[in-house]
């Protein structure tokens, strides 16, 4: 438990949510139990007014639940925090953030939930981050396309949106060939490829990102044009290697930790390492400085929030940050699963961030990087040929009779369409309010409703809806912390 | 060798632990599996706290027995709900579904079951007599070319289990693919289809996608009906009375046991079968990148045509259901073979699995196998633990599932709405994925009124984005040239079967066409 956090008179979460949903469960568990013995109470001619009976008890059930928290301006942190992943769950980067968040459920004293907001090369995470209330419950793994996204272009988020709390881990890239690759040094593929111009094929993640920005800057220090080698936009490191070794790829581009395995199992060779000196856990592999390239580029993680996020939390997550990073538990995850290991605080860290975009800005806005981007193929053939084959099928369906109505579906009625409208407008309600109103005002509104229209008696509606709704926020939210819409009761 | 598999079997089975710790994730991943929403891949993220602190035993014991049942579990909304829990299990959406409305619920989940029991210890076995040999020979022989055709014939085989005609089933694979462009294109790092909107950039996320194709569209279709009180009472009828008088089944038949007998005798009978599709099943499991969506789909394709009765494939065929269902699950055991060897996962869940093993000071790689080899036996006798305990966890969750059959209608629709909205949101916290299920929920309607199956739309939107990658990775790979799909002996075999697989109804068709043309001309002379 972190000391900063209980040191404060503060509305105890912990001890309010646990008042609550052990209140939840112990209504829930009492409404299911009365509610079978009325129905069976029913059957055998019992009075009528038991189901509304009912309905009163959860109603009072539901308004014990209410106050729990009710000062809702407490000290940071009181409820749980949000780590927002730019990349896949099972990654290299998603790794890292569920280390951390274990490692900052201790020292905040809340839960720490990683949702993993993937897309788009990493802009989705990066944006969805910046964005957020600033209030340190949603903090982001920043990784390092944030120095280089908006230099591409892709999105006008960049580090001067966040307010940097600290880094862990910088992985400089290196370069790899199979094991059989007529190269034994990083020299003689040097003048391999200034000899044999767009002969060799590279990759190690998408077009434009880290390590093609590595391999063409090292390209470029060589004197090769950045193009010398024609890179194959590929997803991510893994498929990479896994193409190397299928032969469809002569190098590839990424960080030493990615590659262990098959280096060590002696499939590849690493040719050099673009970092300041030798890495300790690959005391073997030369840098690319010591064989006359003069090239370091490195990737980065480090953990952001909103840029105004204001000092007193800001505070707070930084210094349990820096407990969390420079613990013996995180050093020794990161050095197991291979990550190079850093620290910067979030002074040296902004500072640092500066520095990385000026110099990202530099490679990529420059000439030798422009005329890496144009691929064979552009982003538009295989949308045309798609729409080709989509309309010729379109048209043999429709001349072929496939398109007229079949049997099943010669019934239309009124009544049916209404409801179709009414189950949809129950999703557009969920869109509009959920956020304000919550989960569970939201979700027993719509079942409520959906339910009285489809003739069920009302008592029985609000009662099934209301066990229902309540179930699966407890079970969802609270057990599993898959998210929900909070609204302004915070539930 | 044999110390160490000694050492295996005392850590796995006689260890009152990590039976807890198997018997905890089968619950806990029957659970995850059966809500639409909640994949395998999520469940195993949200394990990794608890994970966290176990020995190295437990913990893949947990993970193993947590993706075994989950992938079994899709396939209980499959059935009761036409939700698929997995994509895995979207394959044989339709034929599971139709069965489970004539009626046959119990003996549809009792087929997926024993089938997936079976394609499950059939892909541990694979994995105990393979392992290393044929990760080595799927390393060397799949690169972007042989990938590429792969997916399309993955995607070829989605056209042809659906149901109707081929037309149909290509119109709606277009539609998938054809929405697999919208976002952010991995290979030009290019907005496509975006229209402007910030949101699109990520594309459409295929889960909230499959939840309106299926749930949605489902609950809309129920909706529409123009009496929807009088077809509760049609569905009603076809119950067997005895289950209709009691809120619960006959005490006798309480786990469903004559339903598992005669599953299991009639997977006995169609062995063969069976032992295909959970090759194929392991086989495509094992390739980076394909896993059970894909093993799923191509053994219910090829299910369809070794089959005497192809026309049922896709308006409720108990032999597709339970070969889909055996390679799904023998994929899983498949998928660790590359994640063990060369630490590449074969898919999300391994992906996960990696970061663990390497929590735990396990390194996957070829020396595993001898220098680890107790935790490797260990995942072998789990793989084979966690599918016994399904059979347990399995059975107890079909009967739970009962419990939906018995809710009438009018009750039941608005819960699946609940569900589908709250597991649609909860994949990434995000309204933008609510908003696509119900436009896809709507789709999925309109499409099902032309009697076009929503199974190839959700295919299409899985695969459309790595086929077109790969497709522009061995085009650049290859300076532009097309002999790049043909110029390796294995994808040159995988491109001409998927070519006679395209080829061979469009030429039956373009002769039939000619000859129905002469006869209206000899007709009209």
């Amino acid at each position: 438990m972190g000391g900063s956090s209980a040191a404060h008179p503060k509305c105890s979460t912990d001890e309010g949510s646990t008042a609550i949903n052990s209140s939840l469960m112990i209504g829930i568990f009492m409404l299911i139990k009365s509610s079978c013995a009325a129905v069976r109470w029913r059957r055998h001619g019992g009075p009528a007014w038991i189901s509304r009976g009912l309905v009163v008890a959860c109603v009072i059930v539901l308004g014990g639940l209410t106050p729990g928290c009710a000062d809702r301006r407490e000290e940071y942190p009181s409820r749980p925090v949000i780590l927002i992943c730019p990349w896949t769950a099972g990654g290299g980067t998603d790794r890292v953030a569920r280390q951390l968040a274990v490692g900052l459920e201790g020292e905040l004293g809340v839960p720490v939930n990683v949702v993993n907001a993937t897309g788009a090369a990493g802009v989705t995470g990066h944006t969805r981050g910046a964005l957020a209330r600033p209030d340190g419950y949603t903090i982001t793994l920043m990784t390092v396309e944030l120095s280089m996204l908006h230099w591409r272009g892709l999105t006008p988020i960049s580090y001067a949106d966040y307010r940097p709390a600290a880094l862990m881990n910088r992985d400089p890239a290196a370069l790899f060939v199979r094991k059989d690759a007529p190269w034994q040094t990083l020299k003689e593929l040097n003048a391999h490829v200034r000899a044999h111009p767009r002969q060799l094929r590279a990759s190690g993640t998408a077009m434009g990102g880290i390590w093609h920005v590595a391999l063409a800057g090292w390209l470029t220090e060589i004197g090769a044009r950045s193009d010398a080698v024609r890179w194959i936009s590929m997803e991510g490191a893994s498929p990479s290697l896994q193409e190397l070794m299928a032969g469809g790829l002569d190098i590839v581009s990424c960080s030493l930790p990615e590659a262990r395995s098959l280096l060590d199992a002696g499939e590849i060779r690493a040719l050099g390492v673009m970092a300041d000196e030798r890495l300790a856990e690959f005391p073997n592999i030369p840098t690319l400085k010591e064989q006359g390239v003069e090239l370091v580029l490195e990737g980065w993680r480090g953990i952001g929030m909103p840029a105004e996020t204001p000092d007193e939390v800001s505070r707070v997550l930084a210094a349990a940050l820096e407990r969390v990073v420079k613990g013996d538990e995180f050093r020794r995850f990161m050095a197991r699963a291979g990550f190079n290991w850093a620290f910067e605080g979030p002074a040296e860290f902004s500072r640092s961030l500066a520095r990385m975009d000026r110099s990202f800005g530099t490679l990529l806005t420059g000439d030798a990087f422009k005329n890496m981007g144009e691929g064979t193929i552009g982003p538009m053939v295989f949308p045309a040929i798609l729409l080709g084959l989509g309309f010729i099928s379109l048209v043999m369906l429709v001349t072929t009779g496939g398109m007229s109505r079949t049997e099943s579906s010669d019934s239309f009625s009124w009544r049916g369409a209404w409801r179709v409208a009414e189950v949809l407008g129950g999703i557009l309600l969920y869109l509009l309010v959920a956020e304000a109103l919550g989960f569970l005002v939201t979700g027993f509104a719509i079942m409520a409703f959906l339910m009285w229209r489809l003739g069920v008696r009302w008592p029985v509606a609000l009662l099934v809806s209301l066990i229902l709704v309540a179930l699966v926020y407890q079970v969802f939210a609270v057990y599993l912390r898959v998210p929900l819409p909070q609204g302004i009761f915070g539930w | 060798m044999e110390g160490a598999f000694i050492q295996a079997v005392q850590q796995v089975f006689f260890s009152p632990y990590v039976w807890f710790v198997v018997i905890a994730a089968a619950i806990y991943g029957v659970f995850m599996g059966a809500v639409p929403g909640l994949t395998a891949t999520m469940a195993v993220a949200l394990l990794i706290p608890v994970v966290y602190f176990m020995d190295p035993v437990p913990a893949l014991a947990a993970l193993v027995t947590l993706t075994a049942c989950a992938i079994f579990a899709g396939d209980i909304p499959n059935a009761l709900l036409r939700i698929p829990g997995t994509p895995a299990s979207a394959a044989y959406t339709e034929d599971a579904y139709r069965l489970t409305l004539l009626g046959k619920g119990d003996r549809v989940l009792a087929v997926c079951l024993i089938s997936s029991v079976a394609g499950g210890l059939f892909g541990a076995v694979i994995l105990i007599l393979f392992a290393p040999s044929l990760a080595q020979l799927a390393a060397r022989t799949f690169s972007v070319a042989e990938y590429f055709w792969l997916y399309l014939l993955g995607l070829s085989c989605a056209v042809i289990v659906s149901r109707g005609s081929m037309l149909r089933g290509l119109f709606a694979l277009i539609i998938g693919l054809l929405l697999s462009l919208v976002g952010l294109s991995a290979v030009h790092a290019e907005a496509r289809l975006t229209l402007g909107r910030p949101e699109l950039y990520q594309g459409i996320n295929f889960i909230p996608a499959m939840i309106g194709l299926f749930g949605v569209s489902e609950i809309l279709r129920n909706m529409f009906a123009p009496r929807l009180g009088e077809q509760t009472a049609d569905a009603s009828e076809l119950r067997e009375p005895a289950e209709r008088r009691r809120w619960f089944a006959r005490p006798t038949d309480l786990l469903g046991i004559s339903a598992m007998r005669e599953a299991s005798a009639s997977l006995w009978t169609r062995k063969l079968h069976a032992l295909r599709s959970s090759t194929i099943g392991a086989v495509i499991g094992m390739l980076p990148g394909a896993g059970a969506d894909i093993g799923s789909w191509v053994s219910v394709a090829a299910s369809k045509r070794f089959s005497s009765k192809p026309n049922e494939y896709g308006r409720g065929s108990m032999e597709g259901v339970s070969d889909g269902a055996a390679a799904k699950n023998a994929a899983l055991a498949g998928a660790w073979v590359p994640a063990l060897v060369f630490a590449i996962p074969g898919d999300s869940v391994t992906a996960i699995v990696i970061g663990v093993l390497l929590m735990k000071d396990v390194t996957p790689g070829p020396d595993i196998f001898t220098a680890q080899a107790d935790i490797v036996y260990s995942i072998y006798l789990l793989f084979i633990l966690a599918n016994l305990v399904l059979i347990v966890a399995g059975t107890a969750a079909i009967r739970a599932g009962g419990l939906i059959r018995r809710t009438p209608k009018r009750v039941l629709l608005p819960i699946i709405l609940l569900f589908c909205i709250t597991g649609a949101y909860a994949i990434n916290g995000s309204y933008f994925d609510v908003l696509v299920m119900g436009i896809m929920g709507f789709v999925g309607f309109l499409l099902d009124r032309r009697d076009i199956s929503a199974g190839p739309v959700v295919l299409g939107i899985i695969l459309g984005s790595p086929l077109e990658e790969r497709f522009i990775q061995a085009l650049t790979a290859a300076d532009g040239s097309f002999l790049a799909f043909f110029s390796r002996p294995v994808a040159a075999l995988l491109g001409v079967t998927a070519l006679v697989l395209w080829l061979t109804p469009a030429i039956a068709w373009a002769m039939k066409r000619t000859r129905s043309g002469q006869e209206d001309r000899s007709l009209t002379s």
